[in-house]
C-alpha cells in the first residue's frame, strides 16, 4: 500500500540517499535501524516532503507521486495519507495538548470542530493523557509530550505513521511509557515506519527490520532473519556494536 | 510682565494645547505601524530565508535607515518626493498641486519607512527564536505555510518580538515629534507655537515632555499587558 521507488538525496557535493526502495503493507511495522548518518532521517523527511528528494517516487494506495516534482496540492494529497512523530516531539509550544492533537483536524482536514475535538480526547486517552487535555507542552515531561505527538498523528487517521528516533531525546525512565503507547497502536494495526535504536521494540513488533548504512538499504528481512541470521557483514558489525552482549560469541 | 520663573497659567493652557496634538501623533503612530508591521515581517522573511534580490535590497534599507538621522530622512523624503512626483505627473498632464499636500502624508511615508526597518531586524530575530520544527509539524499535520504561519509560528514569534516592539513604538511616538520639522501639527508644534508668542519656552517644554512621558507609559503598559496574554503559554509552565 506504500511504494516508494529508487529515492536520491544530495545535500550539496554529498549524497545522502542512493537510491533507496521500501514497501510497505497496510498493517505492518516496518523498522529501521543504521548507523548515525546512515540516512534514516533524510529518508523519511523525503517521504513526507520535508526535504525534497532529488529523485524518486512514492505510491501510497492509489495515490503516485514524484518525490521531486510533485505540485504543492500532491504534497498536501500525501501529508494527508501520513503523518509524523519527530525526535524532539515538536509540540506547537503556543496549543494546549488537545489543541496540538485537534490542529491538523480542524485546520488540515477541515474536521467540525466538535468532532475534531472529540476524536482528539479519545487520541490522548488511547495514550494515557485523559488528565492532560489542557496542559501546555511547556508544562509536561517529555515522554507526555511525545506521547501528544503520538496522538497527534493518530487522530489524523493517516495510512501510515512515520516515527524519527521517538524515544532517543528522552530520559531513560520515560522511554517505557512511549515504547508501550506504541505498541499499543501497532497492535491496533497502524501502519507504521519507525527508525529507532530500540532493538527490543524492533524485535518485538516489527514484521520487517531494514537496516541502512551510507545511503542504501544493506539487508532487509524479519526480526529473525536480521537479528539471528544476518548476511551481510556490515549488518552482523551494526548489531554487535549495539547489542554487544548477545553477539559476543562472534567476536 | 511677570517675573516668576514660571507661567503656571500658561503651563496648564499649553498643556491642553500640547495635548490637542496628540491625536496626529497618535494617528501618524498607528498608520506608520500598520503599514511597517506587515512591510517589516514580509521583509524578515527574506531574510531569514534569503530570498535572492529582495533579500540584498532589504539588507541596504536597513542599513540606510540605521545609518542616518530620521531628521535628515525625513528632510530628503520630504524635498525628493515632491520633486518625483511633479515629474511624473507632468509626464502624464495630471493637474496636481503637489507642493499642497498635507504633511500628514508625508509623515506617513516618512515613518512608514523609518519604522519598517527597524522592524525587520525585531522580527528577524523574533522569528529565529521559533524553532523550524514548529513550522515542520504544522506542515506534517496538513497546514499550509499560510495557516502555518498564522497559528503557530507568529503568535509564538510575536511573545519574543513584544519587548522590542514596544521599543520601537515608543521611538516612533517620540520621533513623531520631529514633525514639526515639515510643519506637522503635532504635540511639539503645536506648544512651541503657543510659546512663540510671549517666549514662554521653558512651559511649553515642560509641557511636550509630560505629554510625550504621559503617552509612552501609557503604550508601555499597554504592551506589558499584551505579552503577558500572548505568553500565557509560558508563564503557566512555572505555575
Ligand atoms: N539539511 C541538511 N543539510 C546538509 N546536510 C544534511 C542535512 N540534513 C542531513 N544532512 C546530512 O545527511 C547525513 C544523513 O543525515 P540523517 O539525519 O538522515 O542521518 P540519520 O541516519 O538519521 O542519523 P542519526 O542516527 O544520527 O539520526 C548526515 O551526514 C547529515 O550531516
Ligand atoms: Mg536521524
Amino acid at each position: 500500500m506504500l511504494e516508494i521507488r529508487d529515492v536520491h538525496k544530495s545535500f550539496g557535493k554529498n549524497e545522502i540517499l542512493k537510491g533507496v526502495d521500501l514497501t510497505v503493507d497496510k498493517g505492518d511495522v516496518v523498522v529501521i535501524l543504521g548507523p548515525s548518518g546512515s540516512g534514516k532521517t533524510t529518508l523519511l523527511r523525503c517521504i513526507n516532503f520535508l526535504e525534497r528528494a532529488d529523485k524518486g517516487t512514492a505510491t501510497f494506495g492509489d495515490l503516485n507521486v514524484d518525490l521531486h516534482s510533485a505540485s504543492k496540492k500532491e504534497v498536501l494529497a500525501v501529508r494527508k495519507k501520513s503523518a509524523f512523530v519527530f525526535q524532539n516531539y515538536n509540540l506547537f509550544n503556543n496549543k494546549t495538548a488537545i489543541e496540538n492533537v485537534a490542529e491538523g483536524l480542524i485546520i488540515g482536514r477541515k474536521v467540525p470542530k466538535e468532532e475534531a475535538y472529540k476524536i482528539s480526547r479519545d487520541a490522548l486517552d488511547k495514550v494515557g493523557l485523559s488528565n492532560k487535555y489542557d496542559s501546555y507542552p511547556s508544562q509536561l515531561s517529555g515522554g507526555q509530550q511525545q506521547r501528544v505527538g503520538i496522538a497527534r498523528a493518530v487522530a489524523l487517521n493517516p495510512d501510515v505513521i512515520l516515527f524519527d528516533e521517538p524515544t532517543s531525546a528522552l530520559d531513560p525512565e520515560l522511554v517505557g511509557e512511549v515504547l508501550e503507547v506504541m505498541k499499543d497502536i501497532a497492535r491496533e494495526g497502524t501502519t507504521m515506519i519507525v527508525v529507532t535504536h530500540e532493538m527490543g521494540f524492533a524485535k518485538d513488533v516489527a514484521k520487517k527490520v531494514i537496516f541502512m548504512d551510507g545511503g542504501n538499504i544493506i539487508e532487509e528481512g524479519t526480526p529473525h532473519e536480521i537479528f539471528v541470521t544476518p548476511k551481510e557483514e556490515r549488518t552482523r558489525r551494526f548489531l554487535r556494536r549495539v547489542l554487544p552482549g548477545e553477539y559476543d560469541f562472534e567476536i | 510682565m511677570d517675573s516668576s520663573l514660571i507661567n503656571v497659567e500658561f503651563l496648564i493652557d499649553t498643556f491642553f494645547v500640547a495635548l490637542s496634538g496628540v491625536p496626529i501623533a497618535l494617528l501618524v503612530t498607528v498608520v506608520a505601524l500598520a503599514i511597517a508591521l506587515p512591510i517589516g515581517f514580509f521583509l524578515a522573511l527574506t531574510r531569514i530565508n534569503e530570498i535572492p534580490v529582495l533579500n540584498g535590497f532589504t539588507k541596504v534599507y536597513v542599513s540606510f535607515v540605521r545609518g542616518t538621522p530620521i531628521i535628515i530622512q525625513i528632510f530628503v523624503l520630504y524635498s525628493i518626493l515632491p520633486l518625483i512626483l511633479s515629474r511624473i505627473f507632468e509626464q502624464y498632464n495630471i493637474d496636481f498641486p503637489i507642493y499642497d499636500v498635507n504633511p500628514l502624508w508625508y509623515a506617513f511615508i516618512i515613518f512608514s519607512f523609518n519604522t519598517g526597518a527597524t522592524l525587520v531586524e525585531v522580527f528577524r530575530s523574533a522569528l529565529k527564536t521559533v524553532s523550524a520544527g514548529q513550522l515542520e509539524a504544522a506542515y506534517s499535520v496538513g497546514l499550509s505555510t499560510a495557516q502555518a504561519y498564522r497559528r503557530i509560528v507568529i503568535p509564538q514569534m510575536l511573545v519574543s518580538a513584544m519587548p522590542n516592539l514596544c521599543t520601537a513604538t515608543i521611538n516612533l511616538i517620540k520621533a513623531t515629534s520631529l514633525g514639526y520639522a515639515i510643519s506637522l501639527q503635532e504635540i511639539t508644534l503645536k506648544a512651541k507655537v503657543a510659546a512663540n508668542v510671549g517666549y514662554n519656552y521653558l512651559e511649553a517644554y515642560i509641557d511636550i515632555f509630560i505629554v510625550y512621558l504621559i503617552l509612552c507609559i501609557t503604550v508601555e503598559y499597554l504592551f506589558k499587558v499584551a505579552e503577558k496574554r500572548l505568553s500565557r503559554y509560558k508563564a503557566l509552565a512555572t505555575a
